[in-house]
């Protein structure tokens, strides 16, 4: 008997590792054969059978930096996300503290209507809002690009952190009001501090999209003045070059690169932001 | 809550209230029922500019023609236009059929996935190996698959080399094939958002159940279907649900790496409303598929999303 599942055991270890150690393998194998595309000059890239031991190459390298703006490029990105995250963080605070600490009329109705915005697919929006900036002299400006990557991640910025707050026992608030601690005290003082792993999970998940962000970029940005690291990588490609897809994989790494490091660091975080707190990791 | 004296530690020391502090402690009392609609309301109206103002924008704006010059009213004639184009039906029926598909299949995979890892000693290594695919930009993916499968023709090459085919496949004359490529490419990049939140709901589960169960002789396999899947129904629907949003907007993959094609036969709505509006520049007819969308985004939103968020929080 005890036999019988210590075998049946060492099979589902077996089962087990082959099943997940397959799916990394499709996971990491495209991914490894895409850096080898960076590093390898173009002749080898599209042959008439594919090159599997291509030579060593840094053409990819020297031609992002010399031959296209791609410093600029990656200026734009940061420069719009961390500006997005930052008016993401100043509307979602005080507005899932209102959410998450005070009852009212309408508490819900507002926090669904928050929550909706996110099913909001770009293209709907996509016409109005290029007219839109178009009006206000915005298009093609990182302005534009900060405004819109906000906008989308505000809903979900302010349900992660809205769940964050809920967590905090009402006796620590209480204790502060007794000392005689007005409201906005109480958030600033009290809330943030204990809720900032919340706040940096939520400004970590805001990022991602914010460097994925593809449609609204490619309508706004028209000119280099405003590509981002996204869009650049579709600029890389038509004229009679065709596609440079060695350059596109050394940007692609550029970009993933940091936002990997930042992910691992707060992995137990994650779940819970990917679902807006609705899953507690 | 029941001490009024919220406007600060110096009302609460001036004992005899002279009327000027009363007056005072009127408009903080008044003030007071304000504050919470004063703090959610710059979110509020941020978002409301982003989408009621574009969602009227679109709805006026569908009712004229729009090219280059100024408006001209045409009343519904671009919905009229729109129920019998076929280009926007079958942009409807490809958004629906890859993003069910490339749905169910990721939730699978996901659970079993998730099942094998949440009680393995290295299930962060698993996590993060499995993340990548999910940190790279949609546009690189995008180009990942397009070379792997169109460009370079690894994907035939390695076939061919194994023995399973002789010539390379033909995969952008063939709908199927096409449709298959970019759900392919969605399952590689999305089945890690669902595997991070479903070991997180495994990995929460009550022990105590499991381990009971564990004693009275049950499978891993029993707990995981008996037990631990019905406890993770509402988590379940959530992360769908996030997926699902996602999935119905997919654009960037059919961008760049069907570009709809062939023969329209995986042009998704998001690509439909790009083309009709920027580039053949015919906005009012844009605008009047993006209403169909609005509306049929804020049914769904009421019927399915409203419940399944209540449901997971409680």
């Amino acid at each position: 008997m005890a036999e019988k599942r210590k075998k049946s055991r060492s099979e589902n270890l077996f089962l087990r590792y082959l099943i997940l150690g397959a799916w990394a393998l499709f996971c990491v194998a495209p991914v490894l054969w895409f850096l080898s595309i960076g590093l390898r000059p173009r002749t080898e890239i599209i042959t008439p059978t594919p090159v599997y031991f291509p030579s060593f190459s840094l053409d990819a390298w020297h031609m992002i930096w010399e031959d296209w703006p791609m410093a600029k490029y990656l200026r734009n990105s940061v420069g719009a996300i961390f500006g997005s995250v930052i008016i993401d963080l100043v509307l979602a605070i005080p507005a899932a503290y209102s959410l998450s600490r005070f009852e009212y009329r309408g508490r819900e109705d507002i926090g669904f209507y928050i929550l909706s915005t996110r099913m909001m697919a770009p293209a709907i929006v996509a016409v109005p809002i290029f007219f839109l900036f178009r009006t206000l002299g915005l298009l093609d400006t990182i302005w534009a690009l900060m405004l819109i990557y906000a906008a989308i991640n505000l809903s979900f910025v302010t349900w992660i952190i809205r769940s964050y707050m809920l967590d905090i026992p009402k006796e620590l608030e209480d204790a502060a009001k007794t000392d005689g601690a007005g409201e906005l005290r109480i958030l600033w003082e009290i809330i943030v501090p204990a809720i900032l792993p919340g706040i940096i999970t939520a400004s970590v998940i805001a990022m991602i999209f914010a460097i994925n962000e593809f449609l609204f970029t490619l309508l706004i940005a028209s000119t280099p003045d405003a590509y981002t690291m996204s869009v650049a990588l579709a600029n890389f490609t038509g004229g009679s070059d065709g596609i440079i897809y060695n350059a596109i994989a050394l940007v692609a790494f550029i970009a993933f690169l940091p936002v990997f490091v930042v992910v691992v660091a707060i992995q137990k975080h994650l779940s819970r932001g990917l679902t807006m707190g609705a899953v507690k990791g | 809550m029941s001490n009024p004296s919220l406007s600060g530690a110096g009302a609460a020391q001036a004992a005899p209230a002279r009327p000027a502090q009363r007056s005072f402690k009127r408009r903080s009392k008044r003030l007071k029922a304000a504050l919470p609609y004063l703090l959610v309301a710059p979110a509020v109206i941020y978002l409301l500019m982003i989408t009621l103002y574009p969602g009227i924008y679109a709805i006026i704006q569908s009712f004229h023609e729009v090219r280059f010059g100024p408006w001209r009213a045409v009343g519904f004639a671009n919905y009229q236009k729109l129920f019998v184009d076929y280009q926007f039906w079958g942009a409807l029926w490809n958004t629906f059929l890859i993003g069910s598909i490339s749905l169910v299949l990721q939730c699978v995979i996901a659970l079993a996935l998730a099942f094998h890892a949440y009680r393995d000693p290295w299930v962060k290594g698993w996590r993060i190996l499995f993340l990548v695919p999910m940190l790279f930009m949609p546009s690189a993916v995008a180009f990942i698959y397009k070379l792997i499968f169109l460009d370079a023709r690894i994907f035939s090459d390695i076939l061919i080399r194994i023995g399973l085919i002789d010539g390379n496949l033909a995969i952008q004359s063939s709908t199927w094939m096409s449709r298959a490529l970019l759900i392919l490419a969605d399952v590689w990049q999305w089945t890690p958002f669902l595997f991070i939140i479903f070991v997180a709901a495994l990995q929460g589960q009550d022990e105590e159940v499991e381990e009971a169960a564990r004693l009275d002789g049950a499978s891993w396999s029993a707990i995981f279907f008996n037990i631990s899947l019905p406890m993770m129904k509402p988590v379940i629907a959530v992360a769908l649900i996030l997926r699902a949003i996602d999935i119905t907007t997919m654009f960037t993959n059919v961008f760049i790496v069907t570009k709809g094609g062939p023969a329209f036969g995986t042009e998704t709505i998001s690509h439909f409303i790009y083309r009709t509006g920027f580039k053949f520049f015919n906005f009012g007819y844009a605008s009047a598929a993006s209403v169909i969308m609005l509306i049929i985004t804020i049914v769904i939103a009421q019927l399915v999303v409203k419940r399944a968020f209540v449901s997971a929080r409680s």
